[in-house]
């Protein structure tokens, strides 16, 4: 307990500098900025604004880019109320309360608890991580790579069970990922792999090329088709600060909002995305009149946002104490710690511990600034949401290709996420779901490396996998999950808990 | 609105030999890409157990990937389901036209062209955009754009290496003096 008392000390210590806290700001900010704009979620955020963290020193570049996911984390939940359109999957839940209360001219209100329910469970999440960083890196050192390789099958197998849709197109649209994660030349034997004698590509696909193609361009394609049905609140956006009978109603929700949130965050396999679902149909059960929901229940937007923010921030742990990206968004930040010369895994807390304890302590400063920053700015997203799409599409794709042309100054990147646009249009078209693609293209490459190493341990023997307990148990609860996701009963509440989302 | 999956609407029977267009269209996708990554893969060795190969895992994923692909389009064949979105050309055309503008033109013209470049191919994706509207927004975010991301963050983006500005630079230079007054030089 002592520890992590100090530990905390020394990561604020590190946080409150002028500088970092600077950062800190500028992330939150421009995060939002970019996050308010309608069909622009955290993946395309955090990649379009990747460059302007070059030529900070890493510490303040993970602290800005933290700062960044926040922000566009908290733009998309200001969306979903404002103008009913969610700019990721966790805020679709948001909108089906947060956007009546708008409707009815608590646009503020709606606001105000979501900020306010985000920072508490910001705040929780932050001493969750703290508490939880040392054991776990602990833990983590006594993984082997047979280990790791099963660990990384079961976040793919959560993440299959989790994604929306049929599990066979699930699960074959990760393994497309994998494929394209062998592009480049092989670092063992310094063959080119799939690269058909093509230099440019010879180290690989850039993450954020896939990134960007697949979740910022063909998010605009797909915009572009459906009829403009925006709906800018035209009630007043009224008080900010919840009355005392808001307070009473949302503290309960909060709290439980966070708890769930927390737990689901800390899943393998984009766990947080159940969070808001969870707590929504939570909330709805426990209600004295569920009829309220759906038209305006300060608990379906006091709840969800609590579970969404407390989500987004445990998902950091498996990352930043094993190395293992749970999500989409902590795919991309892996891609984002490699450009700063970062290597995530339990090695950082020991031998970069300023770092690492940084970043944590700046996770709540940065919840406390887009407090106070979103509040006051509210009046300026509103303006900022009438723009019209067709003069907003155009700066959107703008701002994408200075940021991808940015991360290489290079031509040839632009070109090649023009093509990934493409590729993720035509996967959504398809019916497949492109975030579980760019989880399966981080975790490849890693799962590609474990799985030599432990095969050369074993020297060739597949049993290292089910020999070792920790191996063995990993991949059972992987199978099990597959069997559970294609049991006809579990499919259909799966299917029905999405569903209530639509 | 935008993240509903064409699997969400409501299905159609179809009476000929596809019963499902949009399985069998994502399982000739799959094979497709499985084609395409088995012969990028295909004359690297297995390699044996003990060291695996560099070819094991890309053949090996290739050939999952079309098993799967080959149930998906076994299901459509068989069973009934959603029909295919119709794909929007127009938006395909100008909005990655756009981007392969930007890419083509940034290096020798500078953000200062492939700026309003760029948005002017896009803006053709949208049949409501007005000409005039377009042009005074590009011009505007471009200057913007170089404003935030050259002279405040300090990307080494080409903005105007042949001195297209023309007019424009003065009000250009006089913005860019004010923001670095006001930040004291660069943010870091």
């Amino acid at each position: 307990m002592f520890d992590l008392w100090n530990n905390l000390a020394l990561g604020l210590g590190v946080a409150l500098s002028l500088k970092n806290v600077g950062l800190c700001f500028l992330g939150c900010l421009i995060g939002t900025l970019i996050g308010v704009l309608p069909g622009v979620g955290p993946i395309a955020t955090i990649t379009m604004l990747l460059p302007i963290t070059f030529g900070i020193d890493p510490v303040g570049a993970l602290i800005m880019l933290a700062g960044i996911y926040y922000g566009a984390q908290y733009g998309g939940s200001t969306t979903a109320i404002l103008v009913n359109i969610p700019g990721e999957a966790t805020a679709v839940v948001t909108t089906l309360d947060g956007h009546q209360m708008a409707k009815q001219g608590r646009a503020g209100v709606a606001l105000g608890i979501a900020a306010i329910g985000s920072f508490f469970a910001g705040s929780v999440a932050t001493l969750i991580i703290a508490a939880l960083a040392t054991p776990l890196t602990r833990m983590a050192l006594l993984f082997g790579p047979a280990d790791y390789f099963s660990l990384m099958v079961l976040g793919l197998m959560f993440a299959v069970v989790l994604a929306r849709g049929s599990v066979p197109k699930a699960i074959a649209v990760i393994l497309v990922g994998i494929l394209l994660s062998t592009v480049g030349t092989d670092l063992e034997s310094g063959e080119e792999r799939l690269t058909f004698g093509w230099s440019e590509i010879s180290d690989g696909i850039d993450v954020a090329v896939i990134a960007m193609g697949m979740f910022g361009f063909a998010e605009i394609l797909r915009n572009l088709e459906a009829p403009e049905a925006r709906d800018v609140v035209k009630a007043k956006i009224g008080s900010l600060l919840p009355n005392r009978a808001d307070f009473s109603q949302s503290a309960a929700p909060i709290a439980r909002g966070t708890l769930l949130g927390s737990v689901l965050g800390l899943l393998p396999g984009n766990g947080a995305v159940l969070g808001p679902f969870a707590s929504y149909s939570l909330e709805k059960k426990l209600a004295q009149d569920p009829s309220r929901f759906g038209r305006g229940a300060i608990e379906g937007v006091a709840g969800p946002e609590s579970a969404n923010n407390a989500g987004a921030q445990t998902a950091f742990i498996p990352l930043l104490t094993l190395g293992i990206p749970p999500n989409a968004v902590m795919a991309l930040m892996v891609g984002a710690m490699t450009i700063h010369g970062i290597v995530p895994g339990p090695q950082i807390m020991t031998k970069q511990p300023q770092l690492f304890w940084g970043m944590i302590a700046s996770m709540w400063i940065g919840n406390l600034m887009l407090l106070i920053i979103n509040l006051p700015l509210i009046g300026l997203w509103v303006r900022f949401l009438k723009v019209p799409y067709r003069l907003m599409f155009p700066s959107i794709l703008l701002l994408c290709c200075i940021g991808i042309y940015s991360i290489n100054n290079s031509p040839i990147d632009v070109v090649m996420t023009a093509g990934f646009g493409l590729f993720g249009y035509a996967i959504v078209k398809f019916g497949f779901e492109p975030a579980p693609l760019l989880l399966g293209f981080v975790l490849g490459k890693l799962m590609e490396e474990k799985l030599r190493q432990a095969l050369v341990i074993s020297r060739g023997s597949f049993m290292a996998f089910v020999e070792r307990p920790l191996s063995a148990s990993l991949l059972l609860v992987s199978l099990v999950l597959v069997i559970i996701a294609v049991l006809p009963s579990i499919r259909k509440t799966r299917e029905e808990a999405f569903q209530e989302a639509d | 609105m935008t993240l509903q999956a064409p699997g969400d609407r409501a299905q159609d029977s179809n009476p000929g030999i596809v019963k499902s267009p949009l399985d069998v269209g994502g399982g000739l996708f799959l094979i497709g890409v499985a084609i395409l990554g088995f012969m990028g893969a295909f004359s690297l060795p297995f390699g044996h157990l003990s060291g695996i190969g560099s070819g094991l895992l890309p053949k090996s994923v290739a050939v999952l990937v079309a098993t799967f692909g080959v149930l998906l389009l076994a299901q459509g064949l068989v069973f009934g389901g959603d029909r295919l979105d119709r794909w929007g050309i127009r938006g395909i055309v100008f909005v990655l036209g756009s981007v392969l503008v930007f890419a083509f033109t940034i290096r020798q013209l500078g953000l200062v062209a492939a700026g309003p470049l760029t948005f002017l191919v896009a803006s053709l994706a949208d049949r409501e955009t007005r000409p005039v509207e377009v042009v005074i927004f590009a011009i505007i975010g471009t200057l913007a754009c170089g404003l935030l991301f050259k002279e405040l963050l300090g990307l080494p983006i080409p903005f105007d290496p042949l001195s297209l500005a023309g007019p424009l630079h003065a009000p250009y230079e006089a913005a860019k003096a004010t923001l670095k007054a006001l930040f004291l030089g660069r943010v870091h």
